[in-house]
């Protein structure tokens, strides 16, 4: 993937990934925005903890309102430190904030570049469809990795004042688990942006596998006729078996892994087959 | 090996729509070669095949020796590509856009990217969305340029540019050819192809209707006639309507400076010079004028569809 090159005398100084680093150059303001953003949401969430999700009030009213809500706003546990930061956090505002980062992100990286006409100029310069797509791939991937680094880094800090009750090394599952998922949409994403070619494509395969993901898991939990669900559910495969409580789930990570590397994979293939659209 | 493009037998289709019905052409190395044709008539689709960003649905081409399919993708490192529809980043200076067109691009010398926007007048410090059309589309002649490639494809490249710049682009393709470079470029500008190209292929409707030499096209071009006379029409008609080079003569009255009438005859002239002579003193002009040939109206001429007689070509006057 290397750009090796005919230098002329040699003294020439070439991008080792140039496209990566594109990407990534391209992507800072907007990576500082979605951290920004986290942070409210984790400082606005998490230390309310003690004084709501531990309280007797709140475990009346959770016992008050129908199980079928609670279920399905994945508020069961939310009496526990775990519980309460994956049912605020992990599991809807951190959620619906990075799945949209890395949906956009997926979406834009072929698609939407192919789209607003930049690709065929891209393409026609040394660089294979393979490199482009494992290049901007990769740089989803950074994306996804600083934002969940930062994550972890407030929540480790957070955790302690707002009693959450669990250890570093719960915290890492969780937030790896998260990670794991949010790239996962941003992957479908990707794969629709190289199939379809615009970005709207991408953005209704990214949005549509992680809501599906999250109905799929809502109505699992509601009905035991439902638990097939579960099984194709992504949002099930991160956060069914409580990675905050539970730790990894390794076959659970290899698996939104192996999915994501495998959107990736089809991406390179789809675009390889296909003639690129200019404007 | 002689030839930077050969292509055999290109076809392409868009689902059930053939835009490209099998075109053969070769472009030899060091040489300017230009494509005209009306818009639609599959000049960018050409190009795009030859850059390996649509693939054909039939033929065969080789760019550099390879098959754009196949090669190497360093092989396009030393080829220079200006798209027809340029999109550049808005965010984002013309300076690091270069600059990071020139990692995935052939090596760059130092200080030619600087030299090429003085040249050009385009400031790179500037955000890209805040230059003008004629502006970034130099930015996009700079990138295609500035690695000094073997071939340069260029669609459309003067479009945007004011008529100043063109000059200095035309500069820059002639010293390209005269460094070796090959050059493949497309207008729908006769002027501008007159003045850079060596040999020109016309294209319409997905099929070549003629490869020639400039030099050429210009021997089958018509020239403009136009004579006065005080002959009535019926004999200056009789004089000039037996020549075979004559066409389409129209015959009118008009008036001379001291306001007497005289017989006007227009003409098309595509004959030899010598009949023309040879029955002018029979016709005793007072005025008479036989424009240069137009090389617009031999390739208009090529342009139009059997039976209609319309052209379809939308382009400036060349001069």
């Amino acid at each position: 993937m290397s750009t090796t090159a005919l230098h002329r005398g040699g003294a020439i100084h070439r991008t080792r990934f140039p496209l990566l680093v594109k990407s990534l150059l391209d992507a800072r303001f907007s990576l500082v925005t979605w951290a920004v953003a986290m942070l409210a949401v984790m400082c606005l969430y998490l230390p309310l903890f003690p004084a709501i999700g531990g309280s007797d009030q709140m475990q009346q009213m959770m016992k008050a309102l129908p199980a079928q809500l609670v279920n399905a706003l994945n508020y069961g546990q939310i009496a526990s430190g775990p519980g309460y930061a994956q049912a605020t956090v992990f599991g809807l505002l951190g959620f619906l904030l990075m799945t949209i980062m890395a949906v956009s992100a997926g979406a834009g990286a072929i698609g939407g570049d192919e789209e607003s006409g930049l690709l065929e100029l891209t393409i026609a310069h040394g660089v294979t469809r393979t490199q482009v797509v494992l290049e901007r791939a990769a740089a989803l991937v950074v994306r996804v990795v600083v934002l969940h680094a930062f994550i972890l880094v407030v929540l480790l800090v957070l955790k302690g004042p707002s009693e959450l009750g669990f250890d570093a090394a719960h915290a890492a599952a969780g937030v790896l688990m998260f990670a794991l998922l949010v790239l996962l949409n941003g992957s479908f994403a990707l794969l629709g942006g190289a199939i379809g070619g615009r970005k709207v494509h991408g953005i209704a395969a990214g949005a549509g596998v992680a809501v599906l993901g999250y109905a799929f898991n809502a109505l699992g939990n509601q009905n035991p006729d439902l638990e097939w669900m579960h099984a194709v559910s992504p949002y099930y495969w991160a956060y069914g078996d409580s990675p905050l409580l539970n730790g990894v789930d390794a076959p659970a990570a290899l698996l939104l892994l192996g999915v994501s590397a495998a959107c990736i994979a089809l991406a390179v293939a789809a675009l390889h087959r296909r003639d690129i659209h200019g404007v | 090996m002689d030839n930077a493009i050969e292509v055999t037998g290109l076809a392409k289709s868009y689902g059930a729509r053939e835009v490209l019905h099998g075109i053969d052409f070769e472009v030899p190395r060091g040489q300017v070669f230009g494509v005209i044709g009306p818009n639609g008539a599959g000049k960018t689709t050409v190009m795009r095949c030859l850059l390996d960003i649509i693939r054909p649905s039939a033929g065969r081409i080789s760019v550099l020796g390879a098959e754009p399919r196949r090669a190497d993708p360093d092989i396009r490192r030393r080829i220079g590509y200006l798209p027809g529809e340029l999109a550049l980043e808005g965010r984002t200076t013309g300076r690091r856009l270069l600059g990071h067109f020139a990692d995935i691009s052939g090596p760059v010398a130092p200080g030619r990217i600087d030299a090429l926007a003085e040249r050009l007048g385009v400031d790179l410090d500037r955000q890209a969305r805040r230059l003008s059309k004629g502006n970034k589309q130099k930015l996009g002649i700079i990138q295609a340029f500035m690695h000094d490639p073997e071939l340069l494809v260029l669609d459309e490249p003067t479009s945007g540019l004011d008529p100043l710049m063109q000059q200095e682009f035309l500069r820059l393709v002639h010293e390209a050819r005269d460094a070796g470079q090959t050059v493949f470029l497309s207008s729908h500008v006769i002027s501008e192809i007159q003045q850079a190209a060596d040999t020109v292929a016309i294209l319409r409707e997905g099929r070549i209707a003629t490869i020639s030499t400039v030099a050429a096209l210009r021997e089958t071009a018509v020239s403009r006639l136009r004579v006065q006379t005080h002959l009535p029409p019926e004999r200056t008609a009789q004089l000039l309507g037996g020549l075979p080079g004559l066409g389409n003569l129209r015959l009118e009255t008009v008036h001379d400076a001291g306001g007497s009438p005289v017989c006007q005859a227009s003409a098309e002239w595509a004959g030899p010079v010598a009949d023309l002579v040879d029955v002018l003193p029979r016709l005793n002009p007072v005025d008479l004028a036989l424009e240069e040939p137009d090389l617009e109206e031999a390739v208009l001429a090529l342009y139009r569809e059997p039976g209609t007689g319309e052209p379809v070509l939308s382009g400036r006057k060349s001069s």
